[in-house]
């Protein structure tokens, strides 16, 4: 096993340790410092895949920024574990039974293929700024465009929404 | 394309006349200019001789063909319909008039995008960009508690969905290595990617939440009936259909080959929306409610397109475009005008407006699919698909069943206007202009019912 | 030294640079806090802190010795693990920064071996450190939730919504930094600044992009948490904002953390705006000494310069009084942003139909 190995096991464990702690804790502020946690180990596998910019814009955006509103929003609202509404038995049940039932499919399907073990011939600087950018702006302009339309119709809803008349 | 740029525009335009237009009246005047611009360009566009060729655009990541080009003309021309139906209505719902436009132009970009992706990113963000916009315009009227509960419960269910949809693109790419869907190379039923199944599965499930299919339909009723009147008119019409041509072409043009896969989940689907969508409405009080069951049950008949995989299918999504949105939005904008949502209200309608009675009867008639109007011709193609196809006998049978109990609940409220003693209250009378918009609906309706090969024709 | 594929003396030059780093950094925020009481004694002509030592030297080692002495309290109703894990954090992300600074031109052995004065010149340089910055706001957050008091809430609320108001306005003022250096890593922007003076303009990007620095400096300011935006910790209103209830050690790390960050911002901003370690005739001084000297001569001018930075936040602190709250979020939202974007734009422009 080599270092590069190690780190990836010791990343994936972290990660999926992190997500079951955001469902399993009962504690909302707990949720979502688990799915912090989850956050940096996922982009600890960016950078495992030299994908730099990913993993820091992973880390700022979502760590840095989405997650500090959910806290926000959490603490203001004073959500502790005995706010959260219980939910019946009967519908935890067919909650884990038509879960189960995806994880298996999605397992089977995983389990049946033939993952081909020639590593995609790409080059190591294919993570970096600059590579990336050349891609959005050749390759993906269209829907790199084009979701300036999406972020401008959620501007205009959080103002729409948000503003006191 | 163009039409892609213009709706943009027309959208940035709208926001920016919410500070410099002053007056309602002169906002009004510029939405209906604005809008019929954009089925001018979409006319144009279809009228260009380059237009019966597939051209693809930006490296392939949209490509428009003749159907995308046929779409784009009637989806504009309902929308033309809808806003010279409703922008007072509109513009009534709260302060931010000229934002509800912008949005409901920004929702045009993604329903272009949705009849003329090749690529699934340009489809992701599609269907984002419809979602997003409505999720605002369901909260839209900020007093009232149900449109903000529609709003949130439909906020909360698109994002788990989109959750699925991404999850689904995630596993074709990681299949297939490629984000274009004219070039998957799991099209040979021979070398299936169980990968891609679970992909497909997981697509199924997205888009069958978007066109509110059944078990993933929810969330339709009270999204439908909190949000907004004028809103829920585009919501349960426009963007529904947009939704199918999205859903159609994503699965027409990749998975035909490995249709044996997902075709039998998908006719179980559909059985069970015909029968939700149908039994459910049957007890509905409220007209709105049961409108929004009806769209459920309509939506039924639209996935035949999907599963029937033939340019039969594909005539059929295109009188469907035509004949359920003008009755739906020629509906909606009855409905709206009246005090009383519940089938009471419309009690002695026929004695009051003889002539709204008669609009109404011949809107609920096509939504039934009575003979010689719209609605019959979009369902007898729609069937014409699946027998074609062969393998679905049982499902046809079931969707005819189902049509005659949906006769039901559209007859009621024939019968509440024609033979109830009542007085049907409304909020205001109907304009010349109001009058006249709705005649052009009913009047489409029949001549798609009686030469449907005016919109099928070319294809 | 090769062991497991790993080269170890890189790594215990990488950890004596750590170490090194950390230490000064430290040292620099211990003196930091002594320099803040002595601006501000001066600016209101007092003495300030005279009595420990020569001129109140020893004054932070006495403030320290105090802080470790004194009594834990952690209050009955706050949760314990976040309690601790609050000013643990905003310590670490604080110490974290430094990582991507380069404090020094690479010094050349004779024996062939590079040392580099960066602990990671990273591809991403900047970035990581406003991932960093980004982080470090839940050290505040976290500690203000779990001391459970209204005081420290509303204190780190406030430090929550500041921090991402401020983070766009200085991401963008750095976007357009970032357009004319064309790359992310701190050490190559600090070689573009080589020098002082070069084809007829000054080499240090303070006089390429003077508006984006005038924004980035504004927004540093809040997002340290400095005067006039330390409305989280605003005593007047909160007591002591999201470290009221913080005692002994643990309100040390907090304290101490702000100068970290101090001191590491500072640094950054020379690094970005004020050429880094470079400065004039710094060709000609290099050709007279050893490389070892010379490296250690652009050690020193970095530091100087920071201090002189760390001087002029101080100055600021002690002459504009504190902004309310809702004149900080106009000026992030309404003032900043759309300053920082026209600026972007300018730049853009001028990079397509000037430079080109």
């Amino acid at each position: 096993m080599n270092p590069h190995q190690l780190v990836f096991w010791i990343l994936s464990v972290i990660a999926i340790g992190g997500a079951l702690g955001v469902i399993l804790s009962r504690n909302p502020v707990a949720s979502v410092l688990f799915l912090i946690v989850t956050f940096f180990a996922v982009s600890g596998h960016y950078i495992l895949l030299n994908a730099q910019f990913l993993a820091i814009v992973n880390i700022i955006v979502y760590a840095g920024a989405i997650m500090v509103l959910f806290l926000y929003v959490i603490m203001l609202m004073n959500l502790n574990g005995d706010v959260e509404p219980q939910k019946s038995k009967l519908l935890q049940f067919a909650g884990i039974i038509s879960g189960g039932i995806l994880f298996l499919v999605l397992l089977a399907a995983f389990k049946t293929t033939q993952l081909s073990t020639t590593p995609i011939n790409a080059s190591t600087s294919i993570g970096l700024i600059s590579e990336l950018g050349q891609v959005l702006f050749t390759r993906f302009v269209f829907p790199f465009e084009i979701s300036s339309i999406l972020f401008l119709s959620a501007m205009v809803g959080a103002v729409v929404i948000g503003k006191k008349d | 394309m163009i039409l892609i740029i213009t709706a943009s525009i027309i959208g940035v335009v709208l926001l920016f006349a919410s500070f410099l237009l002053k007056h309602t009246s002169s906002l009004l005047h510029l939405v209906t200019v604005l809008f019929a611009a954009l089925f001018g360009v979409a006319i144009w566009e279809a009228l260009q001789p380059t237009a019966i060729l597939t051209q693809s655009f930006y490296l392939d990541a949209i490509r428009v063909d003749r159907f995308t080009n046929q779409f784009n003309v009637l989806i504009t021309g309902c929308l033309f319909l809808y806003i010279l139906l409703m922008k007072k209505h509109i513009a009534a719902v709260g302060k931010y008039k000229a934002e509800y436009f912008a949005l409901i132009a920004f929702i045009m970009v993604g329903i272009f995008m949705l009849s003329s992706f090749n690529s699934l990113l340009v489809m992701f963000l599609g269907i984002e960009i419809v979602s997003i916009p409505q999720y605002i315009l369901a909260g839209s009227d900020k007093e009232n508690l149900k449109s903000t509960e529609a709003s949130l419960k439909y906020f909360l269910m698109g994002a788990f969905s989109t959750g699925f949809l991404l999850m689904g693109i995630t596993l074709l790419y990681g299949a297939t290595g490629n984000f274009m869907v004219s070039e998957f190379n799991f099209l040979q039923a021979t070398s299936i990617n169980p990968i891609a199944l679970g992909g497909v599965l997981l697509l199924i499930v997205a888009f069958g939440f978007k066109v509110s299919a059944a078990p993933m339909h929810l969330w339709t009723p009270d999204v439908y009936d909190g949000t907004p009147t004028p809103f829920t008119a585009f919501m349960a019409t426009i963007v529904k259909v947009a939704a199918f041509v999205g859903f159609m072409r994503l699965f027409q043009t990749s998975f035909t080959a490995i249709s044996s896969s997902w075709s039998l989940v998908l006719a179980v689907v559909i059985a069970l929306t015909l029968f939700v969508g149908n039994i459910t409405a049957v007890f509905q009080q409220s007209v709105k409610r049961m409108l929004a069951y009806s769209s459920i049950a309509q939506a039924g008949f639209m996935l035949f397109a999907i599963i029937s995989l033939n340019a039969i299918g594909r005539q059929g999504m295109l009188v469907y475009t035509v004949a359920y949105s003008v009755a739906s939005i020629c509906f909606f904008a009855i409905l709206i005008k009246m005090k009383d949502y519940t089938y009471d209200g419309f009690n002695g309608l026929a004695k009051k407006q003889p002539f709204i009675a008669a609009l109404a009867t011949i809107y609920m008639l096509s939504l039934a699919g009575i003979p010689l109007t719209g609605g019959f011709m979009a369902k007898y193609y729609m069937l014409k698909a699946v027998l074609f196809e062969g393998s679905y006998m049982w499902l046809a049978i079931f969707a005819l069943l189902m049509a005659a109990v949906s006769v039901y609940y559209y007859f009621k409220v024939i019968i509440a206007m024609y033979f109830k003693e009542g007085e049907a209250a409304m909020i205001d009378s109907f304009t010349k202009e109001e009058k006249l918009y709705l005649t052009i609906g009913a009047l489409a309706l029949l001549v798609v019912g009686i030469f449907p090969s005016l919109l099928t024709g070319t294809i | 030294m090769l062991l497991l594929s790993i080269d170890w003396s890189f790594i215990i030059e990488k950890l004596i640079l750590i170490s090194v780093i950390l230490g000064a950094s430290l040292g620099v925020a211990t003196y930091a806090t002594w320099g803040e009481r002595k601006v501000a004694a001066w600016m209101q002509d007092r003495k300030g802190p005279s009595r420990a030592g020569p001129f109140g030297l020893l004054q932070p080692i006495a403030d320290g010795i105090k802080l470790f002495f004194k009594e834990e309290i952690i209050p009955n109703d706050a949760n314990r693990f976040l309690f601790i894990l609050g000013p643990s954090l905003a310590m670490l992300t604080a110490c974290m920064a430094s990582a991507v600074v380069p404090w020094g031109p690479s010094i050349e052995l004779e024996s062939g071996r590079v040392i580099a004065l960066q602990v990671a010149d990273i591809n991403i340089g900047i970035l990581y450190v406003f991932g960093v910055v980004s982080v470090g706001v839940y050290g505040i957050m976290l500690g203000g939730w779990a001391s459970n008091n209204k005081y420290s809430l509303m204190g780190s609320v406030r430090a929550a919504s500041q921090a991402i108001s401020y983070e766009l306005a200085m991401g963008i003022s750095l976007i357009a930094l970032l357009m004319m250096t064309g790359t992310l890593s701190l050490a190559e922007i600090v070689n573009q600044q080589h020098g002082f003076w070069e084809n007829g303009w000054f080499t240090w990007n303070v006089a390429k992009q003077p508006l984006g620095f005038i924004i980035f400096l504004v927004c540093a300011f809040a997002e340290l948490n400095r005067a006039p935006f330390d409305l989280p910790e605003a005593e007047s209103e909160l007591v002591a904002g999201y470290h009221t209830e913080y005692s002994s050690m643990k309100l040390g790390f907090y304290l101490f953390a702000e100068y970290v960050n101090l001191f590491i911002s500072s640094a950054i901003l020379i690094t970005l705006f004020f050429g880094g370690y470079n400065f004039p005739f710094m060709d000609q001084v290099a050709g007279s000494v050893s490389p070892v000297v010379f490296s250690i001569i652009c050690v020193l001018v970095l530091l100087t310069k920071t201090i002189m930075m760390i001087l002029f936040f101080m100055f600021i602190r002690w002459t504009i009084p504190r902004f309310r709250y809702d004149q900080l979020m106009n000026l992030g939202w309404k003032s900043l942003i759309p300053l920082a974007l026209v600026n972007m734009l300018i730049t853009g422009a001028i990079i397509i139909w000037v430079l080109n």
